[in-house]
């Protein structure tokens, strides 16, 4: 089942900076995208297409069948968004109220978000954490804390936006390793970044863009070859003809 | 950073954690009101019931010592300044300045009033989760029809996880400067607006960053919130501190007459 269909959608800025242009793409639930391209290729821009935070000029985005445009708040609730700066993502002043943001935004049940809020920090790892401030956290647990409050809201897309900036390797393999079992249990993952090497072992397809448009688009070991041609640096291993391995093992 | 937020919350399950807000902020305003005009017996009284407090939470007596070793620095100077400037008997004569016994008297009130209000603030932020504070803040606000007590409430939550981010985005900044050789600049209006003109625009920067997160995250004013439940031991702790509160100014009373 295709859970995103993206229907050539374009997007000006209000400056007249053309953000993205005309971009095609269907998306399977359960598939593990990962999006490169150069800083300021677009990445960002069609990326906050995909839960309303900003609404195509042109075209149509449909999340499980539906347009976006019609049920916003279910978009945001099905297309869960880790942003590139997790300190500006924080908004409780403790962990847990952090997490438990998002389910009270949806106004569940005190008990209910009291459960997701407790799952979510058990399954970033964070549970022993639901009182410490947030802003006294490592890079890698505050990026571990913002999926936490995505995951609160039960989504069944979650994007990642430059997850691994300012992360060093413990925190980037605590990212990577987070990114691995939610796509394990199902989970349908984009990752926008222009650091192939840490990520594309884990990946199904791999997306370039370019100047807002789609540019290539296939499995990694096809798209990965020409990837230095749109700006992205071809991970270490391949260009020493080995194989990729994956930073995890 | 931890330095900067030595107030905070520290969980636990003690009477004062489970007081309703609503009673902790009145009471907050009466005891502040009574110690307004406390002489010394009253401030005795009062210090008693305060430290009772504090060693029925728990709080760990050391380290708020250490906490507040900044504010202590200032009450010492808020102390020599009444000390010198109230004129008096003189007691000791330092080159051409007098100490005087009247000054010496109110210093020490002045201070130790300042001591106790800000114990009773310690006493409320280490007990209080922020999210109650909040809920608090707008019930007392929901009476006025014209101010919108979500967002108000919403507003000085968000102001008080701001802060640190600022205070960090503050030090980057005049490190980056600093780092350029900003202090050869004698003029400090030169520096003052190189300093501030970034940090108001990163300041600006991360809180439209934040609110894009937050509508990420469904925000709008439609939410549920914290609820707040006042019981029967709310109730009799406010007539406990209203009794505290009437004693003290009785103590007062008699203490001025003489
Ligand atoms: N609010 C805006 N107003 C005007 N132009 C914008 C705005 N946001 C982005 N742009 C422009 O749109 C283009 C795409 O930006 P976008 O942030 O999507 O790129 P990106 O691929 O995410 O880059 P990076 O790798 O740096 O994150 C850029 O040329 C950028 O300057
Ligand atoms: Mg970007």
């Amino acid at each position: 089942m295709n859970i995103l269909e993206i229907e050539n959608i374009s997007h000006r800025f209000s400056d007249g900076t053309l953000g993205i242009d005309r971009i095609n793409l269907t998306i399977r639930e359960g598939e593990f995208v990962v999006i490169a391209g150069r800083n300021g290729s677009g990445k960002t821009t069609f990326l906050r297409h995909l839960n309303g935070l900003l609404l195509p000029d042109t075209g149509i985005v449909r999340i499980a069948g539906v347009p976006v445009s019609e049920d916003i708040v279910r978009a945001r609730q099905i297309v869960g968004m880790v942003f590139q700066d997790s300190d500006s993502q924080i908004v409780g002043e403790t962990v847990y109220d952090d997490v438990v943001f998002g389910p009270e935004n949806l106004c569940l049940d005190k008990s209910e978000v009291k459960k997701r809020a407790s799952e979510a920090l058990k399954s970033v790892g964070l549970e022993d954490f639901a009182d410490q401030r947030p802003y006294l956290l490592s890079g890698g647990e505050k990026r571990r804390l913002a999926v936490a409050g995505v995951l609160a809201m039960k989504p069944r897309v979650v994007v990642f936006d430059e997850p691994f900036s300012n992360l060093d390797y413990s925190g980037t393999k605590q990212v990577l390793n987070q990114i691995v079992s939610l796509h394990n249990s199902g989970h349908t993952i984009l990752v926008a970044t222009h650091d192939l090497e840490k990520i594309i072992a884990l990946a199904d397809r791999l997306i370039i863009m370019e100047d807002g448009r789609v540019v290539m688009d296939g499995l990694p070991e096809d798209v990965i070859m020409k990837v230095e041609a749109f700006g992205v640096r071809e991970p270490c291993a391949l260009r020493l003809g080995m194989k990729i391995e994956s930073w995890l093992s | 950073m931890a330095e900067l937020t030595p107030f905070s919350y520290r969980p636990g399950v003690s009477v004062l954690h489970l007081q309703d807000v609503r009673f902790k902020l009145v009471f907050i305003v009466f005891i502040s009101i009574a110690s307004m005009k406390a002489c010394f017996m009253s401030l005795s009284v009062l210090s008693f019931a305060l430290f009772s407090a504090i060693l029925i939470i728990h709080l760990p007596f050391k380290s708020i010592l250490k906490e507040l070793r900044y504010f202590f620095v200032f009450l010492i100077f808020v102390f020599a300044a009444r000390a010198l400037c109230t004129s008096g008997t003189p007691l000791i004569e330092f080159m051409g300045i007098d100490v005087t016994l009247q000054g010496m008297y109110d210093g020490t009130l002045v201070c130790w009033r300042m001591l106790l209000v800000v114990l009773v603030g310690l006493l409320f932020v280490s007990t209080t989760r922020s999210s109650e504070t909040r809920a608090a803040i707008e019930w007392f606000l929901n009476p006025f029809p014209f101010i919108p007590g979500k967002r108000v409430a919403t507003m000085m939550s968000l102001i008080v996880r701001f802060i640190p981010v600022i205070f960090k985005q503050a030090k980057e900044t005049s490190d980056a400067q600093r780092a350029r050789g900003v202090e050869n600049r004698k003029n400090p209006v030169y520096r003052l607006m190189k300093l501030a003109v970034p940090l108001i625009r990163r300041t600006f920067e991360s809180a439209d960053k934040l609110a894009v997160a937050m509508e990420a995250r469904c925000y709008s004013e439609k939410r549920i919130n914290t609820k707040l439940y006042a019981n029967r031991s709310d109730w009799i702790a406010l007539f406990l501190v209203l009794c505290l509160c009437v004693l003290l100014s009785v103590i007062d009373m008699f203490e001025c007459l003489y």
